[in-house]
């Protein structure tokens, strides 16, 4: 029943007609499409950064909130003439936030659209999968959001510096104040990979130095759409104190959830680590009043760069930033000085600089540390309070690198 | 607690058994396993959150079944009936594409967040369930599956058409040679199995709430069920849903790692050694 | 029952050229010709590096190639077995976590944990195929669609958290100073390195199956997928030959596995996901997986539309499209089409010239 024998073209030859002609068209089309990539860093080249956000997903308001801030401070320094006269220019990447995508994404922003500098990504595994990358893409990846200790730690990387609190910073601010609140015995529900896994052991470890012990300790995938397994182990478990690591939507499913199981009437103290945020204080109202959170920035904080950055971002944006939207104005203020020491936009230039950067930012003052790319600035630990109809922070401890992080992590050969 | 942990195995199978129903319906009748029926869902589901504003939420639970129900009839005259002479596994594909169609226009309408449903006022609360308080939403959502459950049932054993139904699914042929009208009854399984679909995510809305993602991740969960169930079987997809529901869910109690491997066991076993299913070819 | 009925590629006896006494020449130098044009294309592609320097299209290539060789092994068990299988992510993600095991948990060198890799991909096709060829149509598809996911959940099992890294997947990581055939591990992230090691391995299992589609195992199993009872009450074993050809198939998906790993230095579970499951079928079926190139086609295609539509998000509305557009219109795929189209002009300009 061949068909195509009746006049006469072998269909065998056809299709290697065909292979020869898809390897060619390939070849040419690809030829024709050219000369994309890199260019060299002289003269008056424009600081091009590629940010790669997820989409959708638990982390989508972050996402975007994360290219609002970028943009917002490279209008502001392109307002004032650039950086030594280097325009700013920012090009959004979305994906679906798996790290495969976020690498060819990355890939793509380096090679076709000449981005030299890579930010706005938002999970630890993300920029795991895209460290290792970065030498044979010759770009420098800016990280404001992925707080596995790790990546600065065995996976650290000469072509990537962190910005924001890792783990072990942020849970240090927690850990200092543990010892002021009643519960004993602890509970903790955390989310399942990398960072949630390091901040249950560093967690762990904190309650057991103040005197406490943890009872049960259980992690759910993210994303997770019922929690209502994990609320009814917790119910049973005996825990008079909560520890509670979930982002974005699953943050907001175990709220709600737990509100509807009456869970958190039944602890003494709950204790809750990236769950709650300014623009989730509406969602969450009342169902949270009374946890102690971590915070990573307040705009309350009181020194001259936080208020001007506060007063304008309230001008333009009618809100408050909070701390997605600050801790990436901070890393573009940072890379903007880095760029500035070096003269150049080459990332090995822009590396060498950033490196020893030292500034005042609107967390006070700054510094890099060289031995292991992670910013030293302090951490925070604040109650959460719900008066005059609605949530707000109450009672900010801060608590300096100094002590949080006062070594680098041995395991990073850089 | 463990009353409270069987009661969460109980919601999950009962939402299970709902959309569940509408699957074996539709795959007895036809004959094909219809993979978009997760994206049905997540349509009933999206449609309940917008109507949920205008019309609260009982107005969506009606919304959002007849609204899916007219989406089951246009699959069934856009796809099973000019594809009739296909084979089973082509259709199938066709309506894995459409899956994958529908899901990406839903998100492009509603956009990639996850919205939140609040479930009616009245059932805001927590009710005492043998001494601790267990959601009185998921409870509705039990209450529900079982009035769905028993109506079927009643239907499908009860009526004219229902016995209809039943002899299509055993013998298509036969059936139409004894004077059943096979389109229409398959224009009405459609409608049918679509509202179960809609119901089911319009349930679904406050319990889970609504996200890109919800269709995918329902879709492996309800297969299992229909085919463990039996070919077409409506009570063997009901009893395997709540076995399913139920033995997960007490299962991650005491060992979450073996029991998430439970369905896909039960699935792969029950294929290789009765691959009609657990209840075969009947119908209830 | 067949699921397709592809215009079969009967394997014709060369038509003596109607001289009495013709010699059988003529099969000998048509035997050589093929292989000719065989090593023709491979060094052509040898040479693609050098006539694309871009590494965004290089890198597409040499994804698309890897992707290929999966949407072969698919293909192949679909159009010549009529087995269409929803799960051959399973010996995908095996090897390309045994792979990363290996190398990075126990530091073996790359080229042993490679082959290694396979090789435990190809035994697990084994057990798997004897357990599941000889279920026919849609349950054979939920089986392996089934079993897919299964393999999906282990990856992300808590308890086998030390070995997989569960969500966070493994970063591949070389012991030190190893190589992989003589290139670095930076190297074989950059596309120009990778390429020639994806080309050389895409020909060679396309040649592979091409052979053993028209070899006469290769008729047997079209007899069984035809009409199984009746390839059985003929004397043939019907089991065997299934299971022969899905180990092939496995062992296909399981050199697709260790490449990609090599490739993206990184695994996760992804690679057991669902959609990765469906995408890799409709690659081959859009592409048309009646031939051996088809599904080659529909992979780098399918490359293509992952890297200019993964930002807005619209790559499963399009593949989507495609399916569904496929299934019912173009049956044979891309490349049937384009077939048909070539016939057809051909046929249209010789009725001219006749005229």
């Amino acid at each position: 029943m061949n068909r195509f024998t009746r006049d006469g073209s072998s269909p065998r030859r056809v299709r290697r007609c065909i292979a020869l002609l898809a390897v060619t068209a390939m070849a040419t089309l690809a030829a024709c499409g050219g000369a994309g990539g890199s260019g060299s860093g002289s003269g008056d080249e424009p600081i091009k950064i590629a940010l790669i956000p997820p989409s959708g997903g638990v982390f989508a308001i972050y996402g975007r909130d994360t290219i609002k801030a970028w943009e917002f401070a490279a209008d502001e320094v392109n307002a004032a003439g650039g950086v030594d006269g280097r325009k700013v220019e920012i090009t959004a990447v979305e994906t679906d936030g798996t790290p495969a995508a976020t690498v060819r994404a990355a890939r793509r922003a380096v090679t076709q659209d000449g981005a030299r500098f890579i930010g706005g990504i938002i999970t630890s595994p993300e920029v795991a999968a895209l460290q290792p990358q970065l030498p044979s893409m010759n770009a420098l990846l800016l990280n404001s959001s992925a707080v596995d200790d790790p990546l600065t730690g065995e996976q650290c990387n000469a072509n990537a510096f962190r910005f924001v609190q890792n783990t072990r910073m942020a849970i240090g601010g927690v850990a200092s104040s543990l010892k002021d609140l009643p519960a004993k015995k602890w509970a903790i529900m955390a989310v399942d990979y990398s960072a949630g896994r390091t901040s249950a052991k560093a967690f762990t470890k904190a309650v057991e130095a103040s005197g406490g012990e943890v009872v049960m300790t259980q992690f759910a995938p993210q994303p997770t759409a019922d929690f209502g397994s994990f609320i009814t182990k917790l119910q049973g478990s005996g825990a008079d104190g909560l520890y509670v690591h979930e982002n974005g939507v699953d943050a907001q499913a175990f709220v709600n959830q737990g509100t509807q199981f009456n869970l958190f009437d039944s602890f003494k103290s709950i204790v809750s680590f990236k769950v709650i945020n300014e623009p989730l204080f509406e969602t969450f109202g009342q169902k949270v009043d009374g946890f102690n959170a971590d915070l990573g920035y307040a705009h309350q904080l009181d020194n001259p760069e936080n208020a001007a950055f506060v007063k304008a971002w309230k001008d333009e944006f009618g809100s408050d930033p909070y701390h997605v939207e600050a801790d990436n104005y901070l890393t573009a203020q940072a890379l903007f000085k880095a760029v500035e020491d070096a003269g150049s936009v080459e990332p090995k230039d822009v590396a060498a600089t950033m490196e020893k950067l030292s500034m005042d930012s609107i967390v006070g003052p700054i510094e890099m540390r060289g031995a292991d790319h992670q910013l030293q600035r302090s951490s925070y630990f604040a109650g959460v309070k719900f008066a005059d109809g609605q949530l707000g922070w109450d009672d900010i401890t801060e608590i300096p690198a100094s002590q949080t992080t006062p070594t680098a992590d041995p395991a990073c050969k850089l | 607690m463990s009353i409270a942990n069987l009661l969460n195995g109980v919601a999950f199978g009962a939402l299970l058994l709902i959309l569940s129903s509408g699957l074996a319906l539709i795959y007895g009748l036809r004959g094909v396993i219809n993979f978009s029926h997760g994206a049905l869902y997540m349509l009933g589901a999206y449609v309940a959150y917008q109507s949920v504003g205008a019309l609260g939420f009982w107005g969506a639970l009606v919304v959002a079944p007849l609204v899916v129900a007219v989406a089951g009839v246009a699959l069934e005259l856009g796809v099973f009936r000019p594809l009739e002479h296909r084979s089973h596994v082509e259709v199938g594909l066709v309506t894995f594409g459409l899956a994958m169609i529908i899901e990406r226009v839903i998100v492009l309408i509603w956009g990639e967040d996850t919205l939140p449903v609040e479930g009616p006022g009245g059932l805001a609360g927590t009710v005492s369930v043998f001494g601790s308080g267990y959601p009185a939403y998921r409870l509705f959502i039990i209450a529900t599956a079982a009035v769905m459950a028993v109506g079927l049932f009643v239907w499908l054993q009860r009526s004219r058409t229902g016995l209809h139904i039943r002899a299509t699914s055993q013998d298509p042929e036969m059936a139409e040679i004894l004077g059943v009208n096979v389109s229409r009854l398959s224009l009405l399984v459609m409608a049918v199995g679509g509202a179960l679909a809609g119901v089911a995510g319009a349930l679904a809305a406050p319990y889970f709430s609504v996200q890109p993602s919800m269709g995918q991740a329902i879709l492996i969960p309800v297969l299992i069920v229909v085919v463990v169930g039996g070919v077409g079987s409506v009570g063997g997809a009901m009893t395997a849903a709540l076995v399913l529901g139920i033995g997960q869910t007490l299962g991650n109690v005491w060992a979450p790692s073996v029991t998430v491997l439970l369905p896909y066991v039960l699935v792969i076993g029950v294929l290789l050694w009765r691959p009609t299913g657990i209840a075969g070819k009947r119908v209830v | 029952m067949t699921t397709f009925s592809p215009p079969t590629e009967a394997d014709q006896d060369p038509v003596p050229s109607g001289r009495p006494g013709a010699r059988r020449g003529p099969r000998v130098s048509r035997r050589a010709w093929r292989a000719a044009a065989v090593v023709a294309v491979f060094v052509i592609g040898l040479g693609l590096p050098v006539v694309v320097s871009n590494p965004y299209y290089l890198g597409i290539a040499t994804d698309g190639a890897v992707l290929g060789i999966l949407a072969l092994s698919i293909g192949f068990l679909a159009s010549r077995c009529g087995l269409i299988s929803l799960g051959h992510t399973t010996f995908f993600g095996l090897a390309a976590y045994t792979f990363a095991i290996s190398t990075t948990n126990w530091g073996w060198a790359p080229l042993v944990a490679a082959l290694f890799a396979v090789l435990v991909g190809s035994a697990v096709g084994a057990l798997v195929g004897a357990a599941i060829v000889r279920t026919p149509g849609i349950g054979f598809l939920v089986l392996t669609l089934a079993i897919g996911q299964a393999f999906y959940q282990l990856s992300v099992q808590t308890a086998l958290r030390p070995l997989t890294g569960t969500y966070d997947g493994i970063p591949i990581i070389y012991a030190d100073g190893q190589t992989m055939l003589g290139r670095d591990q930076a190297d074989m992230g950059d596309a120009s390195q990778f390429w020639p090691i994806a080309w050389t391995v895409l020909i060679g299992f396309v040649v592979v199956v091409t052979l053993v589609t028209r070899s006469r195992f290769g008729r047997t199993i079209e007899a069984v997928r035809e009409n199984e009872e009746r390839a059985r009450f003929s004397g043939l074993n019907t089991f065997t030959p299934r299971l022969l050809a899905f180990m092939l198939s496995a062992t296909g998906a399981s050199v697709a596995g260790v490449l990609f790993a090599l490739k993206a230095n990184y695994v996760s579970p992804n690679v057991f996901s669902f959609v990765t499951a469906g995408d890799s079928v409709i690659a081959a079926l859009v592409g048309g997986w009646t031939t051996a190139v088809g599904p080659v086609i529909g992979a780098v295609l399918y490359v293509f539309g992952q890297s200019e539509l993964g930002a807005t998000g619209n790559l499963q509305l399009f593949t989507g499209i495609a399916l569904v557009v496929t299934i019912a219109f173009l049956r044979t795929g891309i490349v049937g089409a384009l077939t048909s189209l070539w016939s057809l002009a051909r046929r249209v300009l010789l009725t001219r010239r006749t005229r």
